[in-house]
């Protein structure tokens, strides 16, 4: 199968101050196959969130490379990555991080805006999504009036609109009961058996990383 | 587009603040502009007029170009010879004075009014003189005086409203009944308060008011009743006074001259004549001359007004920039979510751009509807009294709207670039 990220040597370091640098990267290296399924695990501190961060080309490593599905993607430029983002990669985040003002329908439309969907194939898609969520009766409804599992599942949709080859979660269950926690879990998997897209996920719930098919794990910014 | 009212709506008092810096400023801009335009419109047709003429006036005169009330006057035989200089085609005498009787214990008048108060203007119907600019005025009713109307009068606009006077009516000016001759119609200058008369009993009446002229006048018909032989037993220095009273006449009460000049001559040139031979009798103000002192005048004027306003606006425009300041640090996390779906920074730097752009359109709105409420509101308390002082038009409220945008815009730009260029890794961290 082929490989779809690959990256060595990652190093990272953040200036809190001026004699404050952590260093929450110091060399990992991490490759996925198309198809898989990858839960980071660490404890909290050990880079995992940094690492998410780098494969999704919102931080730029210190030093290291890092191929997405065939590009150079270490010292790319933020002119050009804002496209890679738009059309391979899906974000789900721990937070829901649904736009308090936009209906879950607007919400979904959005990403297809910076994917550069047309506006009714962007409404066509996004409503398809929601159903394929079962949240067709919640629509139109703000996020705060959405229960934690169902704004999870809006923001699954959102990851989902521009069909990337690449989603990347992080901690995705983190503020869902246990029960709500399985049923995304399972939702995702379904998602990655289904239409063969490559799932890579943070958590530092044990369980949640058992269902996966890989683990990576971290600690003080190294391998494990 | 729903997405930035919403985003506005969020802060609904906050946005409602910044939106009142706009609509102060651009409220203040409309009522002033229209104030400036309605001035410069009546600046230009009195603009019109005196470039279409050169005015003479008699030296001295207290208020140069309004003629009013000095007792210097031009007399007949000054403006025969000034017909006979080079180029001189026609000289007009001509007589202005208020339409009402000065009141002697506060002959300035007490209020302060815009706009041309009414005033007499009496032209000789006898002369073949005619400003060039002048020729025509459109006539609302009836038609303007001519030869033989020495008893009638053509009004303009503001006196018919004022005074609810219909042609064939009759007008009572300083004791006299004149016939409504016509009316003209609104020229939006200094006609629409003028009484167009004879110059016959305008001089008259002008002689009347001028207590100076008066006595004048009450000496010459004494002198004249005096026959030689009883003058020449007189005492030299009494003969030489009475033969002085005697030699008054009433064509020489001008208090003004219009001149024009024959085709193909320079305008200049020939002002410059009539001043060279009569230095010390005359004034002369010469078309160009005239016409550049009115533009001087109103470009400061302009900029006075047009400044305060602005001055509104910046303001208004600082207010915006502070708002969206604080709506793109409260919305970080927003912009890293949406950098994280893709978003170009220039797409976030548009989306911030068109709120403030909005917010400027939106205070223009309702800051330009209230300037024209005010505006009519005024002009029709003062359109009884014959003084419109705005002057509404169409195209400057869409100037202004667009202004208003345009400086949302630009106030909404130095944020929206602080947003677009915000890293999203750090956005994201603020969660």
């Amino acid at each position: 199968m082929k490989t779809i990220i690959s990256a060595k040597n990652l190093k990272k370091s953040y200036r809190m101050s001026k004699t404050n640098i952590i260093k929450a990267l110091k060399g990992v290296d991490f490759e996925v196959k198309e198809g898989d399924f990858t839960a980071i695990v660490g404890p909290s501190g050990c880079g995992k969130s940094t690492l998410l961060h780098i494969l999704g080309l919102l931080d730029r490593p210190d030093s290291g490379s890092l191929i997405i599905d065939d590009i150079d993607a270490s010292k790319m430029k933020e002119r050009r990555a804002y496209k890679l983002r738009a059309k391979k990669i899906g974000f789900v985040f721990q937070g829901f991080n649904l736009i308090p003002t936009l209906t879950a329908l607007e919400n979904i439309m959005l990403a297809g805006k910076y994917g550069g969907q047309k506006l009714g194939e962007r409404k066509r898609r996004a409503q398809e999504l929601l159903e394929m969520m079962g949240l067709k009766d919640r629509m139109n409804h703000r996020p705060n009036e959405l229960s934690g599992g169902q704004a999870q599942r809006v923001a699954l949709a959102r990851a989902l609109m521009n069909n990337p080859s690449i989603i990347l979660a992080d901690e995705p269950t983190g503020e869902l009961d246990s029960k709500t926690s399985l049923e995304i879990m399972e939702m995702l998997k379904d998602i990655n058996r289904k239409e063969n897209r490559t799932f890579v996920i943070v958590t530092h719930n044990d369980e949640v990383a058992r269902t996966c098919k890989k683990i990576v794990r971290l600690k003080d910014g190294k391998n494990v | 587009m729903l997405e930035i009212f919403r985003n506005m709506w969020r802060r609904k008092f906050r946005t409602f603040l910044t939106i009142m810096g706009i609509v102060v400023g651009i409220f203040a801009f409309t009522v002033m502009g229209s104030l400036a335009l309605k001035l410069n419109k009546m600046i230009e047709g009195g603009k019109l007029y005196v470039t279409g003429q050169i005015t003479i006036m008699p030296k001295g005169s207290a208020v140069e170009g309004m003629g009013g009330g000095g007792n210097s006057m031009l007399p007949v035989d000054t403006l025969d010879k000034i017909a006979q200089v080079d180029g001189v085609d026609k000289v007009g005498p001509m007589v202005s004075l208020s339409l009402e009787e000065p009141d002697p214990d506060n002959p300035v008048g007490g209020s302060f009014s815009f706009g041309p108060t009414p005033t007499i203007e009496a032209s000789d119907l006898n002369s073949e003189y005619k400003n060039r600019n002048w020729q025509t005025i459109a006539m609302k009713e009836g038609r303007m005086i001519g030869k033989g109307d020495d008893n009638k009068v053509t009004i303009g606009i503001n006196i018919a409203t004022d005074k609810n006077l219909k042609v064939g009516d009759t007008i009572k000016i300083r004791g006299r009944d004149f016939e409504v001759l016509g009316i003209v119609d609104k020229t939006m200058t200094g006609p629409d308060s003028y009484v167009f008369m004879s110059i016959v009993p305008a001089r008259e009446m002008l002689v009347e008011s001028n207590p100076f002229l008066k006595s004048l006048k009450e000496q010459s018909d004494k002198a004249a009743s005096y026959s030689d032989a009883a003058l020449s037993a007189m005492p030299a220095d009494i003969r030489k006074q009475i033969i002085d009273a005697k030699a008054f006449k009433i064509e020489d009460v001008n208090t003004m001259a219009g001149v024009s000049w024959k085709d193909g001559y320079n305008s200049e040139d020939v002002a410059n004549r009539i001043k060279d031979q009569f230095k010390d009798k005359v004034s002369v103000l010469s078309p160009v001359k005239m016409g550049e002192e009115i533009d001087k005048a109103t470009t400061i004027f302009n900029a006075i007004i047009l400044g305060v306003a602005l001055i509104a606006l910046i303001v208004g425009g600082f207010s915006i920039i502070n708002t969206m300041i604080m709506s793109i640090s409260e919305r970080t996390k927003e912009i890293g979510i949406k950098k994280a779906l893709g978003a170009s920074g220039r797409s976030i730097a548009w989306e911030y751009t068109l709120e403030a752009g909005t917010i400027g359109l939106l205070g223009g709105l309702i800051g330009m509807g209230l300037g024209v409420l005010v505006a009519v509101l005024i002009n029709n308390r003062m359109a009884s009294r014959g003084a419109e002082i705005f002057l509404i038009e169409p195209n400057f409220l869409i100037e202004v709207v667009i202004f208003s945008f345009v400086l949302g815009t630009l106030a909404g730009i130095i944020p929206a670039i602080r947003a677009a260029r915000m890293r999203a890794v750090d956005a994201i961290r603020e969660l």
